[in-house]
């Protein structure tokens, strides 16, 4: 066989495993969600947002699931981007190369991927039981520090990721005009990188929407509605993890429920997120 | 007197402007990138109301020069001058000169056109409000007026609400001149602000420069070397760190007094 037409060979081979491997990772993601879509469709009523969730037999819905998880999440959420963003900044823009911010970078990056029934542990022990500070009981509070936990490094490494790649000429150019150097990161660097920040939160919340392990030992759980961080406040994740394992059928069918829910809730925060970020200029 | 422009004897040749018309006077100015040290003794007397320019080939230091004037040198630890840059009967580097205020008194624009994530008014009156407290009807007259100067106004008056990075390069060019102009500082620094665009576009950012000088005072470090001669009144060579020579753009150009800078303007290298 002549050179040419083994390059050719080699490359269609090539090629063909790359699709292949697409291809695989595209099927999985598409079961799925059919999967999910299929088996939570079914459960899908009015009753999830009115009613709470059920003892064995009885009907209910998810509504306590779904306000716990949004409020739990959604302070997470307010520390996580508070927290990582400032430390971010700090890691970009001033002290990044200082040893100092190479052990705070070293660290982040080892809470990035802690295993998040450790940190659940170490809440519970600070919030719940072990410490001065502790209320003694399980608390939404508990839950919501726990997931800001997970969620604050993946803000602060996008954050300094996103910054770094912003051009130096942008910060000298804003301080060549006589602004100092956090007016020129708040007014035109945080700005410039907007879409990048935003993306970092997405990507904090895609992680915790779905964790338990951290939430098994802070909020725990409740079966009666409450939006009372300072009590035990249940969660769709922790609603999936008891209800699956139950042998009730109507039980299993809201677990799936939830297990949709949570899904949407992610590709809707996603795609608001995309859209929020578009770049206007786009096409020039 | 040596011409080996090497040699530690060598003296640089200065035809500066009279005493009396300038604005800016750079003396014995070292300049150090951590232990490297990058200008020697460079002296620069700035005409007032004139266009200076800074010629010579890579790496010879008149962006570093540039670039200690309004002491953006300042952002990087590792950066350093020594000696006197004088203006207005202070010099620039001593430790207790107001920095912001300095660079509002001594803009820059710089080689790739960097205008920030906001409308174009807003990119123009960023300075203005970091530095007074303009009333909404004043601000407006100040941004016209300034993308008037810029001779950007016509292309945007109907979308100064829209956003700055929607523009051409030389529009956004064009567009930092005028954000750098309406702080109304003494003397506009550039830094090869036309290497990035087309031709057309530095005609027009040329013409705007010359329409400039009579209520700026402007020094532009330029690698074209038609471009000093067509726009500048003095004209400094450097090369490898120190001024070699300097003086009416017309005299260096036709009849420079030292060889290197005889051989550079004939292309004879850089």
């Amino acid at each position: 066989m002549d050179r040419a037409l083994r390059r050719k060979l080699a490359n269609y081979v090539f090629i063909g495993l790359c699709l292949f491997g697409t291809a695989i990772a595209l099927l999985s993601l598409a079961l799925i969600l059919w999967s999910l879509f299929s088996q939570g469709v079914g459960g899908l009523n009015l009753h999830l947002f009115t009613m709470d969730t059920p003892a064995a037999g009885s009907e209910g819905g998810l509504r306590n699931a779904i306000v716990g998880s949004i409020l739990m999440c959604g302070v997470a959420m307010i520390i996580a981007l508070a927290v990582g963003i400032l430390a971010g900044t700090w890691l970009a823009e001033i002290g990044g190369d200082t040893p100092y911010g190479h052990a705070v970078r070293f660290l982040n990056d080892v809470l990035l991927s802690a295993p998040s029934i450790l940190i659940g542990v170490f809440v519970a022990q600070v919030l719940v039981t072990g410490s001065p500070f502790a209320l003694g009981h399980f608390s939404g509070w508990a839950g919501a520090v726990a997931l800001a936990i997970l969620a604050t490094p993946i803000v602060t490494r996008t954050t300094e990721d996103i910054l770094n790649l912003q051009p130096n000429a942008l910060r000298e150019a804003g301080m060549a005009l006589g602004a100092s150097q956090f007016t020129t990161i708040r007014t035109i660097i945080w700005k410039a990188a907007g879409a990048g920040l935003l993306t970092g939160g997405l990507l904090g919340f895609a992680r915790i929407s779905g964790e338990t392990a951290p939430l098994l030992f802070t909020a725990l759980g409740n079966q009666f509605f409450t939006a009372n961080l300072g009590e035990a406040m249940e969660s769709l994740p922790h609603v999936m993890y008891n209800f699956a394992l139950t042998p009730y059928e109507d039980l299993n069918k809201l677990a799936w429920a939830a297990a949709l829910l949570v899904a949407l809730a992610v590709l809707g925060v996603n795609i608001l997120g995309r859209w929020l970020a578009r770049d206007k200029n786009a096409g020039h | 007197m040596t011409t080996d422009t090497t040699s530690p004897d060598f003296k640089s040749v200065i035809v500066p402007p009279p005493a009396d018309s300038l604005v800016l006077e750079i003396r014995k100015l070292n300049f150090f990138y951590n232990q490297h040290q990058a200008l020697f003794g460079v002296d620069l007397p700035v005409k007032k109301n004139a266009i200076t320019a800074l010629i010579g080939p890579s790496g010879c230091g008149k962006s570093t020069l540039l670039r200690t004037i309004n002491r953006i040198y300042d952002l990087y630890p590792g950066q350093r001058a020594e000696g006197d840059i004088l203006f207005e009967g202070e010099n620039l580097i001593g430790p207790k000169v107001d920095v912001a205020a300095l660079r509002a008194r001594i803009g820059m624009v710089f080689q790739k056109p960097t205008p920030f994530p906001m409308s174009i008014y807003d990119n123009v009156a960023f300075g203005v409000r970091l530095h007074s407290n303009k009333s909404k009807a004043e601000l407006d007259e100040l941004v016209e007026s300034s993308l008037r100067k810029a001779a950007l106004w016509d292309e945007v008056k109907d979308k100064l609400n829209k956003s700055g990075l929607g523009l051409s390069g030389g529009q956004q060019q064009r567009l930092c001149v005028a954000r750098g102009i309406a702080v109304n500082p003494e003397i506009l620094l550039l830094d090869e602000p036309a290497s990035a665009l087309d031709p057309i576009s530095t005609a027009k950012l040329e013409d705007t420069l010359e329409e400039l000088k009579s209520d700026y005072t402007i020094v532009i470090v330029t690698h074209n070397l038609q471009q000093a001669a067509r726009l500048s009144d003095y004209t400094g060579f450097m090369f490898l760190g120190k001024m070699v020579e300097f003086g009416p753009t017309e005299e260096l150009f036709v009849k420079p007094k030292v060889d290197k800078t005889g051989e550079y303007i004939g292309g004879r290298f850089g």
